[in-house]
């Protein structure tokens, strides 16, 4: 038995006190992240955790706390965390709320990594300012999706004799009478809010981006009175007229089923229900996927894009991570990875999709993004937070959706019940 | 005196001085085991009412912002359709909701008084529902009520074609079927307040009555009901403030759906708190809450006192 001398114990708690330092000095020496998001599961959580591995391989502690649920329930959590003067070093953010929530907590000024990166110049511009509220860049674009996309079922296609996809309204009110006279549900639909307001940023956008931008992005009071966003809600009610009468407060998904049988024929949502589909035991010949009926000019693009705040940080190991991980995310290998798993395309528009790996969904909407940059026709999504903030896009979707399940409403009250929605929110 | 004995002395009075110390001692752990626990308690409830109250006053968005912007948060919350909307279906869900649940609690409460057989296993089937959660209720009348896939559909492929059962999706009628959902659950628990008020009248009573000559149906209106006629009050208030926070049993059942027609005041004070990160006008909203529920409360809280005095007179 080992005899306990006074000497050993002192010698035995010196080590223990030194413990912690000689770890704190170890760490010191790694870069470390904290991270919050709510990829949790899914592709998303998939592409987040290879995404941690990547940090990993690098010499990196990779710290990430997945908050599932709704993107406020990470939020909540978020702000839990600042108000205890603890932020993450980064977190998951995106549109406005990056100004938004800069402005109650200290962010770090990553302009000169992004510089030495020429990472500026490879997104699309109104990304980059949503990412640089006060002039610098505080948050960082990883993936991008178009949200008007045109998902059309093969065999609905066939059941009611259509040879191709609409490419203007007219022709999309018409496809539907077709499938209706076919016996099917011609527009696959969820019962959740923002899906409301995604079918009426659709039909605008698809109306005119121009329109697009002064109503919905800048809130100007004659666009929202103009002719262009009556259009828009008649539009609406003639989706609302052709969708499944009868989802309550189901997701969208779940119609995925019907309308690979061909008892749906079309879905309107962003490009990630590729990745539903395929994963709901779809093949790519079940399906086709496009840009959303245009009505003048060549398709625009309504984007929806995912991006990291980087908190100003205590201690070198995380400042050191946030280094790391912004050189990380910036690289095209990154992004492709990144995207190969989600189904989004990259936020850099130089990556090549012509590589093994990638659909011709996504190969479609990265040409459209670059097309759209250069014709000055990216708007940013309503129903995904890109266009305002929280509080402004809960209060016109509360119009839209009201709007949606009420045919007694028409197009003009509508329109005009988003005019004072906006009103009363500002 | 010896200093031998003076010591002795001193040391009594020291060691009376000591047991004096120690029950005082005593007395304050006491009061303090008492005391601490109960302000911590009733504090949390009074400091948080407070705190929001305030918050109710600012500009806070986001986070917490002390600056006074008065009864704005209020004009701007009572402006909107949400709020319009809730209130109106508080009304409705709040009436409909109560009264139904009261009828079938004592329709329920009466047939079981006839000592029928089996009467214990029938009460803990009607209590049953009480036991599931509000959100589970919530997402099975969901499937159940929804056309496609519950009742309607069930009963078309029966060979009624034309049969519709749709307010769910229906904006004018899916407040109902909250009505019914709640209904469904609670409408055991007050079968079993009335049943327990029913079986607690004095046997000599309905005797005295029966020797008068009252048939059932007699006894029950001028004998057994008014008798318990405290129960009613009771299982009223129960049922009307639980109609009031009614919150995961909508959140579950139609989202506040279709398009915004079944919100109702729980959930306006949550979107407007957690989802638009606007603290203060949440907060009003909270406020505005507590002042209904003190709407239906105070009365109450009359009507016992009122009850009191009453007894003390007599």
């Amino acid at each position: 038995m080992p005899v306990t001398t006074r000497r050993r114990l002192l010698a035995g708690s010196a080590a223990a006190l030194a413990l912690p330092a000689f770890a704190r000095a170890q760490s010191e020496a790694k870069p470390r992240i904290t991270a919050i998001s709510q990829w949790s599961a899914g592709s998303d959580g998939a592409a987040i955790s290879a995404l941690g591995k990547v940090f990993e391989e690098r010499g990196g502690i990779w710290q990430h706390n997945p908050v599932p649920g709704f993107t406020t329930e990470m939020m909540n959590k978020l702000r839990a965390q600042i108000i205890a003067g603890d932020p993450p070093a980064i977190s998951q953010l995106k549109g406005p709320e990056i100004a938004a929530w800069s402005k109650i907590a200290p962010t770090v000024d990553i302009s000169p990594l992004v510089k030495a990166a020429g990472y500026a110049e490879k997104v699309p511009a109104e990304l980059a300012k949503s990412c640089q509220p006060g002039g610098h860049w505080i948050a960082l674009p990883l993936q991008v999706y178009r949200i008007n996309t045109l998902f059309m079922s093969t065999r609905g296609m066939q059941r009611a004799g259509i040879t191709k996809a609409p490419t203007s309204w007219a022709e999309f009110n018409d496809t539907a009478e077709k499938m209706k006279a076919a016996g099917m549900i011609p527009l696959a639909n969820g019962g959740i809010r923002y899906d409301d307001g995604m079918k009426f940023e659709i039909a605008l956008a698809g109306i005119s981006p121009d329109v697009y931008r002064r109503a919905i992005m800048q809130l100007d009071t004659d666009a929202l009175k103009g002719r262009e966003v009556l259009a828009a809600f008649e539009q609406l009610r003639k989706f609302s007229n052709v969708m499944n009468p009868n989802i309550a407060a189901q997701p969208w998904a779940v119609n995925l089923p019907a309308f690979v049988k061909g008892d749906m024929g079309m879905v309107l949502m962003g490009g990630w229900a590729q990745g539903n589909l395929l994963k709901a035991g779809a093949t790519v010949a079940d399906f086709s996927s496009g840009p959303a009926p245009q009505e003048t000019g060549p398709p625009c693009f309504d984007l929806n894009a995912d991006c990291f705040i980087f908190w100003q940080p205590k201690g070198a190991d995380l400042e050191a991570g946030q280094k790391l991980f912004a050189e990380i995310v910036m690289q095209t290998a990154t992004q492709e990875m990144y995207s190969k798993i989600t189904g989004s395309i990259p936020a850099r528009t130089d990556v090549n999709l012509s590589a093994e790996g990638f659909s011709d969904g996504q190969r479609n909407s990265a040409q459209n993004l670059r097309d759209a940059i250069a014709q000055d026709r990216v708007v940013l999504s309503l129903g995904h937070n890109m266009a305002q903030p929280n509080g402004m896009t809960a209060a016109m979707i509360d119009v839209l959706t009201e709007y949606v399940h009420n045919s007694a409403i028409p197009a003009a009250e509508g329109q005009k019940k988003l005019v004072e929605a906006v009103a009363s929110a500002q | 005196m010896s200093p031998a004995l003076q010591a002795r002395g001193a040391n009594a009075g020291r060691r009376r001085a000591a047991g004096v110390w120690r029950r005082r001692l005593g007395a304050a752990l006491t009061q303090l085991a008492i005391w601490v626990p109960l302000l911590v308690a009733a504090g949390n409830v009074v400091v948080f009412t407070l705190w929001t109250t305030w918050i109710s006053f600012t500009a806070s968005k986001l986070m917490p912002d002390y600056s006074w912007v008065g009864l704005r948060n209020y004009w701007a919350v009572t402006r909107t359709a949400n709020f319009q909307i809730a209130y109106g279906n508080l009304v409705i869900f709040g009436l409909g909701y109560v009264l139904l649940t009261m009828a079938l609690g004592l329709l329920l409460a009466i047939l079981l008084d006839q000592r029928v057989r089996g009467e214990n296993v029938l009460r803990t089937i009607f209590l049953y529902p009480l036991a599931v959660s509000f959100v589970v209720t919530g997402t099975v009348w969901s499937w159940l009520l929804n056309p496609g896939l519950g009742v309607q559909k069930l009963v078309q492929d029966l060979g009624w074609v034309d049969f519709r059962f749709d307010w769910l999706v229906q904006s004018d009628k899916a407040i109902y079927t909250l009505i019914l959902a709640g209904v469904w659950q609670a409408a055991g628990f007050a079968m079993a307040l009335f049943l327990a008020g029913l079986r607690s009248v004095d046997g000599d009573l309905i005797k005295a009555a029966q020797i008068d000559g009252a048939g059932p149906l007699r006894i029950y209106r001028s004998v057994l009901l008014p008798t318990i006629w405290p129960i009613f009050v009771t299982v009223f208030v129960i049922l009307l403030q639980w109609a009031i926070k009614a919150f995961d049993l909508v959140r579950a059942l139609t989202g506040g759906g279709p398009g915004i027609s079944t919100m109702l005041p729980t959930l306006v004070v949550y979107d407007f708190m957690f989802q638009r990160g606007e603290l203060g006008r949440g907060s009003a909203a909270a406020v505005l809450m507590l002042l209904s529920l003190v709407v239906v409360l105070a009365p109450y809280g009359i009507y016992v006192r009122w009850r009191k005095q009453r007894q003390a007179r007599a």
